[in-house]
């Protein structure tokens, strides 16, 4: 028998207490009225007394009431391991669970599991059985029950450390699925692993029954010294018409030493672009800034080294870069003024993530081919262009494209495209007389005005509207904003696969001063990303994500099969055609996965995933 | 009734008490010289039913009572004699000292020892006895002269006792020889005494248990204490006290009853009184 929690026994020093009460509560001082002490001053007074305890039954009692207490505190089990082996011998049943997660890799911890795990099977009777489950952050029955210790030794040989997180609750659980089904009477679970913290959540809920056993080998060294790239940021600029990418690489010091001078190595499609020095102190965290580099194609290779440790894997970073593409737009205006799309184009040549391609033209002089490959269109204060009907503005929505209608004084839409505008535009509002309006409600739910959702993330309401289109929308028509008299600034609606916004003011500074706000450039931008449903590239993925290949190729021209070469070699074959789960794609390998045409000829990787790895502590 | 209920100390007068004792008396064992008719024996021939003797008639007496039957047998005049009934004074004396207000898991000893004397004043001032009362500790706290009148003033005076003082008699109450000395003189006087030694169950059997210090209610002395130490001893030697408190009193014809706070009265009294009554017989 055993205590989980010994440190509660100290509590035992807790059963003097009712003895001290015994006795002090016999010598408190109390006065006794008596009308005549006349015999009682007679018998010699007997003060040794007052020291002997009186009632050995009550004392007994709750001296054990507090042991029993301490005791219950202190958690104390019985290793049912040896009374099981006590009650009876017979087979087993044993169940061995190997961690094979990325943190195993750490020096000799590998080594260490599959050696206990070999003295497991080596101490297995003739007819005993076992189990042999490799798990990381999924667990897998490697080797089912058998008696054949060549087979479970080969088993071990043959596993290999994964990038896989710990988990141990799916193991467990395993293991108790598989001993629930043993017929044998004496079942046995051992666990092999370095017992990372945060493989342990606490909620897993494993019960195991009664008469089951969990033996634990732990190989953590007491050497808990690391050193991790668990970031990388990139900035992006451009320079000449390329687009420069400046690497910022972060590192973590795990260990009690600090590191000096350790080596921070860039590498840009297998050639190293420069190596930098740095200094982390212990326990601490810093970062490496490298020189620019210009990103001279699509799906460029890259990874950041630093320094070499006993857990090498989380000490490189993959990652692939892109050329940011930009969102390219069509800002149709009146014509009528030199600088009608001045505020909009000036706010839309800002930004860099992502880059805005703009394209202002009048919509007299608008072509239907002004709309194609474009990601948003902008009717900024104009009548409807010709260029846009006939079903064209339409099938450009549809086909996923974004439409920003800006409504002002030259605002016109024909009762024929009626389906494309949120709503049906009535007259003029004019409320430069009294006070002006303003923005009152916005509907922080929607990504557009999501960013806004903090305090002083951008005030609204200091923007003055001094006119404004009447609109009346449809129940199905999406309201995302309100003037303080409750008329509608902005509604929404889909068309297709498409976006369509209207803006009941201008953008500019004809009917509303927002142009000059803060809040205008962080608003054209918010709307211009929602409406061409723009998703910053992805340049790394964790081990463990689950990617779905059929979403990413919708849209693609190419329509032809998958093959994914993951980073060991293996080759999965993927039809394009695959619905459900066979899209899917579980990233359980550090390195870079490379997507292909099937036939293809090798191409570039399309993406590269990493993981971060934690060492042993 | 409502009157009495207003009146102080009416509350010593507990008719519950009343309806078990009430039909008994409380009869002098001596002769007693009263001046109305009472239940007690007079020194002199009365107008009672009790025969006494004849004497023979002279000048004067009223020829009613010469006995008949005894000219026609003797032919002399004899007058018939009757033993004459008469009152007595009936004085409760009431210790009134600090020891009497102490009280463990009964009433307090002087409330109780309050019932006693109201119980018995209303007895005697029912067979037209004449009742006081006398308050006493260290002195004497306050004298009601007995009067067929005094019933209410003695209820009154027994309300607003008070235990304050120290007593002198509870020391000599614990010597037998001085309560003795104490008592005689008014013994010598031809009264009839009744001695009820009001015990608290405290008292007498000592039931404590914890250790503490007993104060001494007459003299204020503290002594600690270890109740189950000497709690066999105390019994021993306070049965000890009242059997020859019991043996002392007997010796000089004195009525003595211990009256344990924790019994009710009413049965405490009916047995002394109907005790009391049954021996008069043989006396």
């Amino acid at each position: 028998m055993a205590f989980l929690t010994p440190f509660f026994l100290l509590g035992l020093s807790a059963i003097a207490i009712p003895v001290l009460i015994h006795l002090i509560q016999r010598e408190k001082k109390r006065v006794i009225e008596f009308p005549s002490l006349m015999f009682v001053r007679r018998i010699p007074y007997q003060s040794v007394r007052r020291r002997r305890i009186r009632h050995w039954a009550l004392l007994l009692m709750r001296a054990a009431a507090i042991a029993l207490i301490v005791a219950a505190f202190a958690r104390p089990f019985i290793h049912q391991g040896t009374v099981a082996a006590a009650v009876g011998g017979g087979a087993r049943e044993v169940v061995i669970l190997l961690d094979q997660s990325a943190s195993m890799g750490y020096g000799d911890h590998w080594s260490r599991a599959r050696d206990a795990a070999r003295a497991v099977v080596r101490g297995l009777g003739a007819d005993d059985r076992a189990t042999l489950v490799l798990f990381d952050k999924n667990a897998e029955e490697n080797m089912r029950a058998t008696s054949d210790r060549t087979r479970l030794e080969a088993a071990i040989n043959a596993a290999h450390v994964g990038s896989g997180a710990t988990r141990y609750g799916p193991a467990l659980k395993l293991a108790e699925s598989i001993l629930s089904r043993s017929a044998i009477k004496r079942r046995e679970a051992v666990l092999v692993s370095d017992f990372q913290r945060s493989g342990w959540s606490g909620s897993e809920e494993v019960r195991f029954p009664e008469g089951m056993t969990v033996s634990t080998v732990s190989v953590a060294s007491p050497n808990s010294a690391n050193l991790a790239v668990p970031s990388v940021t990139f900035a992006r600029a451009s320079f000449s018409g390329q687009e420069r990418i400046t690497v910022t690489a972060g590192l973590s010091n795990k260990g009690d030493e600090p590191l000096k001078d350790v080596p921070v190595t860039l590498t840009i499609d297998g050639h190293e672009i420069q190596t930098e020095r740095a200094t982390v102190a212990p326990h601490a965290a810093g970062s490496v800034t490298f020189a620019q580099f210009t990103l001279t194609g699509p799906n460029v290779r890259g990874s950041v080294r630093a320094g070499a440790d006993l857990l090498p894997a989380d000490n490189i970073f993959h990652f692939v870069l892109a050329p940011s593409e930009p969102v390219s737009l069509a800002i149709v205006d009146s014509g009528d003024r030199s600088d009608g799309s001045l505020f909009l184009s000036k706010a839309l040549s800002i930004g860099t993530t992502p880059t805005f391609h703009v394209d202002v033209a009048s919509a007299s002089r608008v072509t239907p081919t002004a709309f194609d490959k474009r990601a948003v269109a902008v009717l900024n204060d104009t009548m409807f262009p010709p260029a846009g009907g006939g079903g064209v503005l339409k099938r450009f929505l549809e086909r996923g494209g974004g439409l920003l209608v800006v409504t002002g004084d030259h605002t016109t839409w024909p009762p024929g495209e009626a389906e494309l505008l949120p709503g049906r535009l009535g007259a003029t509002v004019d409320r430069t007389s009294g006070r002006s309006g303003s923005l009152g409600y916005l509907d922080y739910s929607h990504p557009v005005f999501e960013v806004f959702k903090a305090p002083r993330s951008g005030d609204f309401s200091a923007a003055h509207v001094f006119r404004y289109r009447a609109l009346q929308t449809l129940p199905t028509d999406r309201i995302l904003a309100r003037f303080d008299d409750g008329a509608i600034a902005a509604a929404e609606r889909k068309v297709g696969a498409g976006r369509a916004i209207v803006w009941t003011s201008t953008l500019d500074d004809s009917w509303t001063d927002i142009g000059v706000k803060p809040i205008f450039l962080p608003l054209v931008h918010q709307l211009v990303r929602y409406l061409a449903h723009y998703e910053p590239a992805t340049s790394w993925f964790t081990v463990g994500q689950v990617l779905d290949l059929t979403a990413r190729a919708k849209g693609r021209a190419d329509k032809s099969d998958r093959i994914v070469v993951t980073p060991s070699g293996e080759r999965i074959s993927q039809s394009s055609a695959g619905e459900g789960s066979e899209g899917l794609l579980e990233l359980n390998e550090q390195g870079v996965y490379e997507v292909r045409s099937s036939g293809a000829a090798a191409s570039p990787p399309s993406r590269i995933w990493r993981r971060s790895i934690r060492a042993s502590s | 009734m409502t009157s009495s209920q207003a009146l102080p100390g009416a509350r010593f007068v507990d008719p519950k008490i009343l309806l078990r004792v009430g039909n008994l008396e409380l009869l002098a064992r001596h002769v007693v010289e009263g001046f109305i008719n009472g239940l007690h024996r007079a020194p002199y021939f009365g107008a009672s039913i009790d025969f006494a003797e004849h004497r023979g008639y002279v000048a004067g007496d009223d020829i009613r009572r010469v006995d008949w039957r005894v000219f026609a047998r003797t032919d002399r005049f004899y007058v018939k004699q009757y033993e004459a009934d008469t009152n007595t004074n009936v004085s409760v004396l009431l210790d009134v000292s600090r020891s009497m207000k102490f009280s463990n898991r009964g009433v307090p000893k002087l409330e109780y020892g309050c019932f006693v004397g109201a119980c018995l004043a209303y007895l005697a001032q029912r067979q037209r006895d004449r009742v006081g009362l006398i308050t006493f500790d260290n002195d004497i706290v306050s004298h009601v002269p007995p009067s067929a009148k005094h019933f209410n003033v003695v209820l009154h005076t027994m309300e607003r006792a008070r235990p304050e003082r120290p007593g002198n008699l509870p020391i000599p109450l614990h010597k037998m020889d001085a309560v003795l000395e104490a008592i005689k003189p008014l013994k010598f006087l031809g009264n009839d005494l009744i001695v009820f030694h009001v015990l608290d169950p405290a008292e007498i059997d000592f039931g404590y248990e914890d250790a503490s210090s007993f104060e001494d209610l007459e003299t204020g002395e503290q002594i600690p204490v270890v109740p189950e130490s000497l709690v066999r001893e105390y019994r021993s030697m306070i049965q000890a006290h009242i059997l020859a408190l019991t043996t002392k009193f007997s010796e000089h014809r004195i009525d003595y009853t211990v009256l344990n706070t924790a019994e009710p009265l009413d049965r405490a009294l009916f047995s002394y009184l109907s005790s009391r009554e049954r021996l008069m017989r043989v006396r």
